[in-house]
C-alpha cells in the first residue's frame, strides 16, 4: 500500500532521526503530501533557529501559525510559551500567575523537569487536533511534527507514558494519559524515521527503532533514506584513468549502497529513498523532492501490495 | 596557533550534529600520540566504525581504555555517559548505604531524563575535570554532544551555580511536607496558599513534588561540594590553555549555525581556535561532462557534484567574509570513504595539521 495514503489517515506524524539528515525537509515534503491528499495539515518545527519557513517560502513564524499553501500551515513552536499558557489557564488569578511564572522554582522546573517540555509540544498538537484552539487559528486534521534529533526524539515519544507514571492526578496527568494513548495507537499516530545511507545515521536509526520497540512497544511506520548520491556511472575501461569527480561519485555511491544493503537485514518496515538534488534549500527543492517522494512511494506500493 | 601543538593541554571539539566531530577528535588524538604526548580522547557516542578503528568497546564507559598504537605517546579512549558518571558520583559521595539507596531508588532520580538545572550534563564536565586534574595525560581531547546540547553542556557549570544560588534549592530543601505528607508551607499563605496547593497538586501532582523534595534532601550533602567544583570547572573551560575547535558542515546553509556557535563561544569567554569546515565537495574541471539529466529526480553525478562543489566554495567565501581576519578557518575535503582504522585516522589528522599550517603561512604572508 502507498505509504503516503497510509500516513495521510493519521492525526499525528512524528518525524525523527539524527541531526543533519534532513528531518525538516522531509517534514515539509510529508506535510505537502498529506495536505495534497485532502487533510488540513500543520507542520510544526521545534527549533529556536527557524528553517522551515525558508523551505516553504513563507515569512518566519516566530511562534505563530502561518499559511503555506492550500490546506497547509507551518508553525515554529516555543515549548516554553505553551507551558506558560498552561499555567495561565489553570491559575485564573493574575497576581498568582505572575508570581508563579516569575518564581525561580518555576523557572527551574520549566527548563529542567523531566518530560515537561516534550509534554508541552505534544499537548499543543493534541489541543489543535481536538479543536481546542484560539480564535483565528485554522482547523487541523493532521499535525506533522519535525521532532528534535534522535535521543530527544525518543524522549518526546516516551515522555507521556513516563509522566503518566510519575504524575497520577490532575490536568497534567489526564493530558499525559491521553497523549500516551495517542502515541500507542498506530491508527492515529505515525512515526517516520529519517536517515542517510551513511554509517552513523543508519546506526542511530537502528538504535531508535530498538528503543521504540522497547519503550513504546511499536515500530516506526516509515523509514526515509535521504540524500542518496546518483546510481554509479559505468566502470572505466581497463587502463583508462578515471576523472576525480567520477571516482568520488562512485565511491560515495558505493558507501550508500553498502549501508542500504546492511539495512535490508535489520529493518523490516517500508522505506522510501530520496536523491540528493542539485538545488538550494527553498520551494523549488521542496517541489522536486515531493515528486521524488511520491514516485518512490508509488514504487514501494507496487512492490508490497 | 596549531590544533594539537601541546600548547593547549585541553582541546574541546564542538559543532552541529553529523559534521564529523567525533572522527576529527579521534584523528587529532592519534596525531597527538604520534607527537609523543600521552593522550586521552573523550567522546560521547562514537560510531561502531570509530570504536572498531580505535579498538575500544563498552568497557570504555567505565574507565579509560588504552588504544594499541605504535607511537611515542600513549593513546587512551573513554566514552562519556552522563548517567553512569552520576551513579558513580553518588556511589562515591553518599555518606552511607542508606543514603545511597535513597537517591538511587528515588523515582524522580530514575526519571531524570531531562536535566534539572543541568545536573546531568554537569556530570560529564565533572568527569572531564577529574581527568584534567589528575595530570596523567599531556593532552586531553574532548568531543562534545551535537549542537544545542553542546552549549547546554558547556553552560552546565554556570547553570548549576545559578541553580544553587537562585534560591530554588533553598526552597526545595525546605521541609515542605509534614509527617503526614501534607504541604506545610502553604497553610501560612492563607487562601492564596490553598490555591497554590491546589494548583501544584493539579498541575504536577503532590506525589512528584514529594519525590523531588526527597531527592533534593537525599542529595543535599553533595551540593556544597558541587558549587566549588563547578567554579573550578568554569575556570578550566575558560583557561587560555583550553582551546575550542569548531567543526562545521559545508555550504551556505550551514553558515548561520557556524556563526551562532562561534559567537556564543566568544561571548562566553572561551578561546576559539580554528573553525574546521569539514566534508567540503572539491571542485572539478567539467571537460567531457554529459548534458544534465532530463529527469529532475535522477540528476547525474556530474551535475550534482559540480553543483555541490560550487555551493561549498561559495559557503567558504561567505563564511570567511563574515568572520574576523584573525579567525582561522580551514577546510577539509569530503573523503571518498570514512576512516576505518588508525592509519586512515592518522592521515586525516595530518591533513588537518597541514591545512592549519597553510592557513598560518597564508596569514603571515598577507599581513
Amino acid at each position: 500500500m502507498n505509504p503516503i495514503e497510509q500516513l495521510s489517515r493519521r492525526q499525528l506524524l512524528v518525524v525523527t532521526g539524527k541531526g543533519g539528515v534532513g528531518k525538516t525537509v522531509v517534514s515539509a515534503v510529508l506535510g505537502r503530501a498529506v495536505a495534497a491528499a485532502g487533510r488540513r495539515t500543520l507542520v510544526v518545527e521545534v527549533d529556536p533557529r527557524e528553517s522551515l519557513h525558508q523551505m516553504m517560502g513563507t515569512p518566519p513564524s516566530g511562534g505563530a501559525i502561518v499559511a503555506a499553501g492550500p490546506r497547509l500551515w507551518v508553525q515554529n513552536l516555543k515549548p516554553r510559551q505553551v507551558l506558560d499558557q498552561v499555567v495561565r489557564e489553570n491559575l485564573k488569578l493574575e497576581l498568582l500567575t505572575r508570581r508563579v511564572l516569575e518564581s525561580p522554582v518555576y523557572q527551574q522546573f520549566a527548563t529542567g523537569a523531566p518530560g515537561l517540555k516534550e509534554l508541552a509540544i505534544l499537548g499543543h498538537a493534541l489541543r489543535l487536533l481536538r479543536g481546542l484552539r484560539e480564535p483565528g487559528t485554522p482547523e487541523i486534521d493532521t499535525v506533522v511534527l519535525d521532532a528534535p534529533a534522535t535521543g530527544h526524539g525518543v524522549a518526546l515519544l516516551t515522555a507521556p507514558s513516563l509522566t503518566a507514571e510519575v504524575i497520577t492526578q490532575g490536568p497534567f496527568a489526564r493530558m499525559a494519559g491521553e497523549l500516551a494513548e495517542l502515541i500507542d495507537d498506530s491508527q492515529r499516530c505515525g512515526i517516520v524515521v529519517v536517515t542517510m545511507a551513511e554509517e552513523m545515521p543508519m546506526e542511530e536509526a537502528r538504535e531508535l527503532r530498538a528503543s521504540l520497540n522497547r519503550q513504546v512497544k511499536r515500530d516506526p511506520e516509515l523509514l526515509v533514506v535521504n540524500g542518496l548520491y546518483p546510481p554509479s556511472p559505468p566502470m572505466p575501461a581497463p587502463g583508462e584513468r578515471e576523472n576525480g569527480l567520477v571516482s568520488l561519485w562512485r565511491r560515495r555511491r558505493q558507501l550508500n549502497e553498502r549501508e542500504l544493503g546492511s539495512l535490508g537485514e535489520s529493518w523490516p518496515g517500508p522505506r522510501v529513498e530520496l536523491p540528493q538534488l542539485p538545488l538550494d534549500r527553498g520551494p523549488a527543492l521542496l517541489a522536486t523532492l515531493g515528486r521524488c517522494f511520491a514516485e518512490s512511494a508509488r514504487s514501494l506500493a507496487r512492490e508490497t501490495p | 596557533m596549531s590544533l594539537i601543538s601541546g600548547r593547549h593541554p585541553l582541546v574541546i571539539v564542538v559543532g552541529s550534529g553529523g559534521v564529523g566531530k567525533t572522527t576529527l577528535a579521534a584523528a587529532a588524538g592519534v596525531r597527538s600520540a604520534h607527537e609523543g604526548r600521552d593522550t586521552l580522547v573523550m567522546t560521547f557516542d562514537p560510531s561502531m566504525r570509530l570504536k572498531q578503528a580505535l579498538g575500544v568497546g563498552e568497557e570504555a564507559k567505565l574507565r579509560e581504555v588504552p588504544v594499541t598504537l605504535d607511537a611515542p605517546g600513549t593513546l587512551h579512549a573513554s566514552l562519556l555517559d552522563a548517567r553512569q558518571t552520576f551513579d558513580r558520583l553518588i556511589e562515591r559521595y553518599a555518606p552511607d548505604d542508606e543514603a545511597r539507596r535513597r537517591v538511587l531508588e528515588n523515582r524522580f532520580y530514575q526519571h531524570l531524563s531531562g536535566s534539572l538545572g543541568g545536573i546531568l550534563e554537569y556530570m560529564a564536565v565533572e568527569r572531564l575535570f577529574e581527568v584534567a586534574a589528575d595530570g596523567r595525560y599531556g593532552q586531553v581531547i574532548l568531543d562534545t554532544p551535537p549542537a544545542r546540547q553542546a552549549l547546554d553542556f558547556l553552560e552546565a557549570p554556570a547553570r548549576i551555580v545559578g541553580f544553587l544560588e537562585s534560591g530554588a534549592l533553598r526552597v526545595a530543601l525546605k521541609p515542605w511536607f509534614d509527617e503526614k505528607g501534607r504541604l506545610k508551607a502553604t497553610s501560612r499563605w492563607g487562601p492564596l496558599g490553598r490555591r497554590a496547593e491546589r494548583f501544584l497538586d493539579g498541575v504536577v501532582g503532590m506525589e512528584l513534588l514529594r519525590d523531588m523534595a526527597e531527592f533534593f534532601q537525599a542529595f543535599a550533602p553533595l551540593f556544597e561540594g558541587f558549587r566549588q567544583r563547578a567554579n573550578q570547572v568554569e575556570e578550566l573551560l575558560r583557561s587560555p590553555k583550553t582551546q575550542f575547535v569548531l567543526v562545521a558542515g559545508p555550504g551556505e546553509e550551514r553558515i548561520p549555525d557556524t556563526l551562532f556557535f562561534a559567537r556564543r563561544l566568544e561571548e562566553a569567554g572561551y578561546h576559539l581556535g580554528p573553525i574546521v569546515v569539514n566534508r567540503v565537495h572539491p571542485r572539478f574541471a567539467l571537460e567531457g561532462a554529459p548534458p544534465p539529466s532530463a529527469d529532475p529526480c535522477r540528476p547525474n553525478g556530474w551535475e550534482l557534484l559540480s553543483w555541490a562543489g560550487e555551493r561549498d566554495r561559495r559557503g567558504l567565501i561567505e563564511l570567511a567574509k563574515l568572520l574576523s581576519r584573525e579567525q582561522p578557518v580551514v577546510d577539509l575535503p569530503l573523503l571518498p570513504d570514512e576512516p576505518t582504522g588508525l592509519a586512515s585516522l592518522d592521515a586525516l589528522g595530518r591533513q588537518l595539521e597541514t591545512r592549519v599550517a597553510e592557513w598560518e603561512r597564508y596569514v603571515s604572508r598577507t599581513s
